[in-house]
């Protein structure tokens, strides 16, 4: 393949792997925050008891 | 019912994506002077103009802040640029690949580029610092005002560079968007819906995020006051 | 409206007594100034008509660097001891007191960058006397914008942790187009180029008028929380 229709294949590729990249990256964070949350929430009930 | 709207954006997004691409890489032909690289333009340029759109948006929201105190507008904030930050990662990425083909560079400091990584570099530096602030009224306080300086210093940088570039030898001047083959602009403008949708599917994901942020700081004052 | 411009020469006139009274500040910026024109000696081995090209921006990292010794304490300095929310408490208006600070900063980091020029031209063999007016205008000029900005940044990060790693993350990329302005202009003078720096002149100006502008109307914010 010429190096310009690769260049090309990588150019838009690149575009595709940094947002899955984001995605990945806030879907892992989403995650960590929510079990995060729900152990706080259990906190708050066992203080309440 | 917010999750059904970010799976109503990305969807859409998602289909339009796949419509635009096919449309590019298999009906149009291969630009006349550049080759097929010259399709990237489609990739490269509307992802700015996705992350102008968001980054705008950014300002106009820590504006808001700093007014209103209301703290949505500075989770809003946050998310457009985070959002904006990654199509400006694309655009430069992008830039690059296509100036590799096309000039035999990976990179030169003319004034597009470099207001772009200035850009990225001054929202970067707002991305890290938010972390590092503890107290939630703080943190936005600081990111508006960092927000507000950050979009002063972006035309200051491009005009400083053209400054300079007008002196220097620079390579072929870019592709303008007026000289764009008219037939162009169908899939410009598609492609640019295309990130605005996705982008708008990431940054209400983001905004949940915050959501719950919030959430927790309340809970962690409730625990502490226990 | 006078009474807040006396009370901001004031506040200029306490942080210059106290520094120079211990000079710690000022001796730690002259140092790491010489400390990098030494460190740039080694690392470029350039012949003497090309150092001349590098002149400007070389000059200008030097009091970057040293500077940011400078600029960094102006606000850290008041958190001891709570002086910080005594002076926001104050009947001082928030512009005034930093307008004060930047003064006093403007003062300390004119003064490093006086010092270091001499060695800056011992060391590189660079001629700076003949054009030193012109090049003295300069760096009134483009010191007041790294000053503003600067003192604008220690304000906003005083509360931030990692204080010393985070602000030159965020003020330097602020600064690039002062900067390149600038060392553009030093490089002219130094080399005794017959250019015009009009537009150069007139960047670093406006960049001055925007964050002089911005900071002042933006400190209330940033006090107040």
């Amino acid at each position: 393949m010429e190096a310009n229709e690769l260049y090309f294949f990588y150019g838009y590729s690149a575009a595709w792997i940094i947002v899955l990249a984001y995605v990945f990256m806030l879907v892992r964070r989403g995650r960590r925050i929510d079990s995060e949350l729900t152990r706080l929430k259990s906190l708050v009930e066992d203080r309440e008891r | 019912m917010r999750e059904k709207k970010i799976y109503v954006l990305a969807i859409l997004g998602t289909i339009l994506m796949v419509a635009t691409m096919y449309d590019i890489l298999v009906v149009m032909p291969d630009e006349a002077q550049q080759g097929a690289i010259g399709k990237m333009l489609l990739v490269h340029v509307p992802a700015a103009f996705a992350a102008f759109t968001f980054y705008g948006v950014a300002v106009w929201n820590s504006i808001k802040f700093l007014i209103k105190k209301d703290f949505h507008a500075d989770s809003l904030a946050v998310s457009n640029i985070e959002v904006a930050q990654v199509f400006t990662l694309i655009n430069l990425v992008t830039g690059s690949l296509w100036g590799h083909i096309i000039w035999g560079i990976w990179w030169t400091w003319d004034f597009r580029l470099t207001s772009q990584f200035m850009c990225f570099m001054l929202y970067l530096g707002y991305l890290l610092m938010r972390p590092a602030v503890a107290d939630a009224t703080q943190r936005a306080t600081m990111s508006a005002i960092l927000a507000i300086l950050a979009v002063a210093d972006i035309p200051l940088v491009f005009f400083a560079i053209r400054l300079r570039d007008a002196r220097m030898q620079h390579p072929s001047p870019v592709l303008e968007t007026g000289k764009m083959d008219p037939s162009w602009w169908t899939p410009f403008l598609l492609m640019w819906l295309v990130y605005l949708l996705i982008g708008g599917a990431l940054i209400m994901l983001r905004l949940r995020q915050e959501t719950v942020r919030r959430e927790m700081d309340s809970l962690r004052r409730e625990l502490h006051a226990m | 409206m006078k009474r807040d411009l006396l009370a901001a020469l004031f506040i200029a006139r306490k942080d210059l007594r106290t520094e120079f009274r211990t000079k710690e500040a000022l001796n730690a910026a002259v140092s790491f100034a010489l400390v990098v024109l030494v460190l740039f000696s080694f690392a470029f081995d350039l012949e003497r008509s090309e150092l001349y090209d590098i002149s400007g921006g070389l000059l200008w990292i030097i009091y970057l660097f040293a500077g940011s010794l400078i600029v960094n304490r102006s606000f850290t300095r008041e958190v001891p001891n709570d002086c910080l929310d005594v002076l926001v408490a104050s009947p001082v208006p928030a512009w005034a007191l930093f307008l004060g600070k930047a003064i006093s900063s403007f003062t300390l980091l004119m003064v490093v960058e006086l010092v270091s020029l001499p060695f800056y031209g011992l060391f590189n063999n660079i001629i700076w006397m003949k054009t030193f007016w012109p090049h003295f205008g300069l760096m009134l000029l483009a010191t007041w914008g790294i000053t503003v900005t600067g003192v604008a940044f220690s304000a906003v990060t005083v509360n931030v942790r990692l204080r010393e790693l985070m602000l030159p993350v965020l003020h330097y990329p602020l600064l690039i187009p002062l900067l390149i302005g600038a060392m553009e202009m030093s490089t002219a003078l130094l080399r005794g180029d017959a250019v015009d720096n009009g537009p150069n002149l007139r960047l670093i100006v406006v960049f001055d008028a925007i964050f002089t502008s911005l900071s002042l109307y933006l400190i209330e914010f940033i006090l107040v929380t």
